[in-house]
């Protein structure tokens, strides 16, 4: 017979409050093969875990079952306090009666007492069968893929190179900078983006640990945490890479031009170009979609003019395949599109536009090449209303969260309105100001004060055209009168959303998001930057809107994380994962296809499944699908399952 | 999400890390709060060793003090201790816990620090933590940790949970120091492990790197006469209701006000206490104030059904991942009140006090009867931050928040290689963001070590 040990912890008063935590150690005590059951206020603490150690070392336990909070708490305290005592962690187990009892029926103080002993009870089962058992040791791989390069990914990307480890970023478009390229000058303290960003789009393109592949698309990714397999698309640029110095011939002579989203559809781009000018890298890429050449094969200008003969039409897509440890999600947003933005008027009257548009026209190499010009006519606008909020904040409708940035670039571009337009007036329509970093509410008073900017608070009802101006009508909530302005020109705040494709990415990775698409973290304060799966973290917007500073201390902390996993040669993992009874498996091979993990695999000279312990997450798909039952968990199997459930009913 | 095994930190105590070339990789981290503690781990697991330096007896700072955390309502203990207990566990880490930075020398790769070790009266190495001299030491004394609204004897520790779970004496609370009598703790300590002899003593500790994360204050209450801060006893601050919230605090977790201990029927919550009023306090937005508020009125109304919770506030700042939503629904589906507009005066009418203000929204004056007051007081640096920075060489802002290298890309590193700064010590943040802070730190640290 076994020697266990029941140790039951009050919580303070989380659990105490509710379960008679005394009467239930003492009639645990009585079970036969509980050779010690006690109870103390915090089995976490360090006395607690002292009383522990104490009981296996002079009890001779060979058991333990710790009944407090959730496993994903303190499993790993206690597996440790018993291994201390060459006890094999895995014959600890945790009877979580806090979430699962004392917490969910606060008010029923019998039952829950009742029910946390069965839960012991149960618990007590499964230790009565567990197996000792030894981490699995997987070898890993030291390089580390990271998605997206804008500035959460650049900066991942470079923590980790000077961390000393080797990098591969992909980029989607043509070149590095994300949105960041796209912006003026940056809040609170009005540098200009670019000169900030440019730094480090430099550094990461000479770093020699950074292997950089814009234009690029993560394809398909197999593995697990230290053994992901990649394929990764680069697409045809038309233009070798080698040969390409970057001289703007072929931009200049090409004779297509077309709306650029870049410019968010201010200015006119050419089907061969740079993704904005001195970008990293330096080298265009021919538009298919736009080209003559691809079109109807009436124009080879740029392969003409090109001194160094850099021009290949024919170039293909071409598949890489690569292995990394551990994989950096930085997909950035998009703002909310335009389209579904009918009562602002946006889409239909020329001369609303939203912030990253303004930002462009701010921009020195923008389309208005700095200056504020509205669209339809290229006017210095007089009055200018700006509406924060713009499909955030407003859970009927649109988005139910809060962007986070809009109030401070908003100021942002009131203030240097003012300051090119010194006779114009800025309107600004808020529901709250949220400028809640450091410096930022200094910056907005000041803004305020100093440029007399004027603050409305309320909802914007309607945007029209009239008589070549735009109209807004809109509610100030502070006077309960209704306001029409008005306008020259209307920047509209609208809501930070995930970047396209990112529902599609995150399948791949098997990452969850959110219902609005956002990548969900796998605990909002303890593990911030980690996804729900091993092995992928997450940097940025792509996570939830913030700013650049918060951005790049995020992205720097994933990349801290990642040092630390890859800091040893080998992984430890839980060796709680499916095996087969090689005399009953059949072959018939239901389990490799459920396998969500493609863990599982014939083993064609016997006929059999088999498991890679590697890839195996313990899920039990394979298990529940068995027709022969040849498959077990290790420390779940069927005996013990079926011991637990008798214990509940 | 744990993302290796259980044992994966402890296959690290083979992986000591060294001195290349005489650049020393081994970090210390100041300040044993949540971002201290992050960046430790972060970098104990990166295979280097750190030494934790904490003023107070034990680790956790603040965040021992909460009850929930928003949004989640996750008990902050629950979320706490077990960083807490890696951290005390850490083979890579060393604790010294109630020693403070006395001086600063050297550059990055080969920093000496010398260290104050503040005398607890214990002898650490002999003390078990059975706790029995805190059972028995007869000086009982309001106690900082739960706001003045709970006892401690003179020898203490912080909590339960402490870590490291070794008692200190405070020698102004205790009968021996003051009047040369008691010793009931030597008499009943089973190792003998008090030493009422023991003095301060130093030590030197040589690192290549500094994070320095000495965490916030609240702007002492003190400073409120408006708002009858000290005067009348019903009128407390935002980390008092913590303290009342939570289980392990001076009520048990009841709501009760101070004065005597009745449970409030009507609770006015003021944000911005200090905060964004340049005139007269911080013109800066104190950045949790708002979350903890809306988080405070919605434990309250879970604890107490009938009651009705009253916020006077300038803006609403939910600005992270489900604030807004944690917010709407506490005003939707709980029903708490919010008023915008600041508050004029606060002062006790028999056993009511009585919270003057003005309803922008409407343009009339509100008067609310209230049985209890909760200010959200401005965050301040600790007040030796400035002294700190002067130690390191590194700057402060005119409030004593210290200044990092660049507001954007550089938002973790100073204008000294070597010395980075986390957390609330740079300016207000709530605890994810000062955990991401943290590691950020972490990484930089990683990152210079790594080119040595």
């Amino acid at each position: 017979m076994k020697r266990l040990g029941v140790f039951i912890c009050h919580c303070g008063v989380n659990i105490a409050g509710t379960v008679d935590v005394k009467s239930v150690a003492e009639k645990i005590g009585k079970i036969e093969d509980v050779a010690h059951s006690t109870d103390y206020i915090y089995m976490c603490s360090e006395p607690g875990q002292q009383i522990v150690r104490e009981a296996i070392r002079d009890q001779g336990l060979d058991g333990v079952v710790v009944a407090c909070c959730s496993p994903s708490m303190h499993e790993n305290t206690f597996r440790k306090a018993v291994k201390s005592q060459g006890m094999n962690p895995y014959l600890c187990e945790i009877a979580n009666i806090r979430e699962q009892c004392s917490w969910v029926h606060q008010k029923e103080k019998e039952e829950a007492t009742r029910k946390a002993e069965e839960i012991i009870q149960a618990t007590l089962e499964k230790v009565r069968r567990n197996e000792q058992l030894e981490a699995i040791a997987v070898a890993i791989n030291r390089r580390v893929l990271v998605i997206g390069g804008g500035i959460a990914g650049i900066t991942a990307s470079l923590d980790l190179a000077e961390g000393g480890y080797e990098v591969i970023l992909l980029e989607r478009e043509a070149a590095l900078g994300g949105h960041m390229a796209q912006l003026s000058r940056t809040f609170p303290d009005l540098d200009p983006a670019f000169n900030g960003l440019l730094s480090k789009t430099l550094e990461v393109e000479g770093h020699p640990k950074i292997q950089l592949y814009c234009y690029s698309e993560l394809e398909e990714v197999k593995g697990y945490v230290g053994n992901f397999e990649l394929v990764i698309r680069k697409k045809a640029t038309s233009v070798a890479g080698e040969k390409c110095t970057g001289c703007g011939v072929c931009i200049e002579n090409c004779p297509v031009e077309y709306v650029s989203e870049f410019e968010r559809g201010m200015g006119m781009r050419k089907a061969i170009d740079l993704l904005y000018p001195s970008s990293v890298p330096n080298k265009p890429v021919i538009d298919r979609e736009h080209c003559r050449h691809f079109i109807d094969g009436t124009c080879h200008r740029c392969e003409e003019v090109c001194p160094e003969k850099a021009i290949h039409f024919e170039q293909e897509d071409e598949r890489i395949l690569d292995k990394v440890g551990a994989i950096v999600v930085a997909t950035g947003y998009d703002l909310y599109p335009k389209e579904q933005l009918g009562e602002y008027g946006y889409g239909e009257i020329p001369d609303v536009i939203d912030g990253l548009a303004f930002e462009r026209m701010l921009s020195p190499d923008g389309p208005t090449k700095g200056k504020i010009l509205r669209p339809s006519d290229r006017k210095v606008p007089k009055e200018m209303v700006f509406i924060q909020c713009v499909a955030s904040r407003d859970p009927d409708r649109y988005m139910p969260y809060c962007s986070r940035i809009c109030c401070m670039y908003t100021a942002k571009h009131a203030k240097i309105y003012k300051e090119q337009v010194p006779d114009g007036q800025p309107y600004i329509f808020y529901m709250d100001i949220r400028s809640d970093c450091k410096g930022y509410e200094e910056f907005l008073q000041k803004t305020i004060e100093e440029k007399g900017l004027l603050y409305l608070r309320g909802r914007v009802s309607r945007v029209f055209q009239d008589d070549g101006r735009v109209r807004i009508l809109g509610v100030d909530t502070l006077t309960g009168k209704m306001v029409e302005v008005a306008a020259d020109m209307v920047v509209l705040a609208t809501a930070i959303v995930p970047s396209h494709g990112v529902k599609d990415l995150a399948a791949k990775l098997r990452a969850t998001v959110d219902r609005h698409g956002f990548l969900t973290e796998a605990h909002i304060k303890l593990y911030p930057v980690e996804s729900s799966t091993k092995g992928i973290y997450l940097a940025g917007c792509g996570q939830s809107p913030k700013d650049i500073s918060d951005t790049v201390s995020q992205a720097s902390a994933t990349a801290s994380k990642i040092q630390a996993l890859l800091s040893t040669d080998k992984l430890l993992q839980d060796p709680l994962i499916a095996f087969v009874d090689e005399g009953i498996c059949s072959g018939c091979g239901i389990c490799v296809e459920i396998c969500p993990y493609e863990a599982r695999e014939m083993d064609p000279r016997h006929g059999i499944s088999i498991v890679h312990s590697a890839l195996c997450q313990g899920c039990g798909a394979c298990i529940a699908s068995c027709p022969n039952n040849a498959c077990e968990l290790r420390n779940t199997s069927a005996n013990q399952v079926f011991r637990i459930l008798d214990t509940f009913v | 999400m744990l993302v290796v095994s259980k044992e994966w930190s402890e296959s690290r105590q083979t992986e000591v890390s060294n001195s290349h070339n005489g650049f020393i990789k081994k970090a210390m981290v100041i300040g044993g709060g949540i971002a201290g503690i992050s960046a430790s781990i972060d970098l104990g697991n990166g295979g280097y060793e750190v030494v934790l330096v904490e003023k107070l007896p034990s680790i956790g700072g603040r965040m021992l003090q909460l009850s929930e955390t928003f949004p989640t309502l996750d008990c902050a203990q629950c979320t706490l201790t077990p960083k807490t207990v890696e951290t005390g566990q850490h083979p890579l880490i060393k604790l010294l816990t109630y020693s403070e930075v006395d001086r600063v020398e050297g550059r990055a790769g080969d920093f000496r620090v010398k260290i104050r070790r503040k005398a607890a009266y214990v002898d650490w190495e002999k003390c078990t933590g059975c706790g029995l001299c805190q059972q028995k030491c007869p000086s009982k004394n309001p106690s900082e940790f739960d706001r003045a609204m709970g006892l401690e004897k003179a020898i203490y520790t912080l909590s339960p949970q402490a870590v490291p779970n070794k008692p200190v004496i405070n020698p102004n609370h205790c009968r021996y120091f003051q009047e040369q009598k008691c010793k009931v703790c030597q008499k009943i300590c089973p190792v003998g492990a008090i030493d009422y002899e023991q003095q301060d003593r130093f030590v030197e500790e040589r690192v290549g790197a500094i994070v320095t994360a000495v965490g916030f204050d609240l702007i002492p209450v003190k400073s409120f006469g408006e708002y009858g801060y000290g005067e009348v006893p019903d009128v407390i601050d935002g980390l008092a209701f913590e303290r009342l919230n939570s289980a392990s605090g001076p009520t048990t977790g009841e709501i009760r006000r101070p004065s005597d201990g009745k449970i409030p029927k009507e609770v006015v919550f003021i944000q911005c206490t200090g905060s964004r009023d340049p005139e007269r306090y911080m013109p800066y937005c104190s950045r949790v104030c708002c979350m903890y508020t809306g988080k405070h009125a919605r434990l309250y109304k879970h604890k107490v059904h009938d009651g009705q919770a009253y916020i006077f506030y300038m803006d609403i700042r939910s600005t992270g991942k489900g604030y807004e939503e944690f917010i709407q629904q506490g005003m939707e589906e709980e029903g708490i009140l919010y008023l915008r507009g600041r508050v004029s005066r606060i002062f006790r009418e028999r056993d009511k006090v009585i919270v003057w203000g003005v309803d922008t929204l409407t343009g009339k004056k509100v008067e609310v009867s209230a049985d209890m007051v909760v200010l959200a007081t401005a965050m301040i640096p600790q007040k030796d931050t400035k002294e700190l920075a002067g130690k390191l060489g590194i700057k402060a802002d005119e409030y004593g928040f210290l200044t990092e290298a660049q507001r954007k890309l550089r938002p973790v590193e100073t204008d000294i290689e070597g010395i980075f700064i986390a957390g609330c010590a740079q300016g207000p943040k709530d605890i994810a963001d000062a955990v991401a802070h943290a590691n950020a730190a972490a990484s930089k640290v990683q990152g210079l070590f790594a080119k040595h």
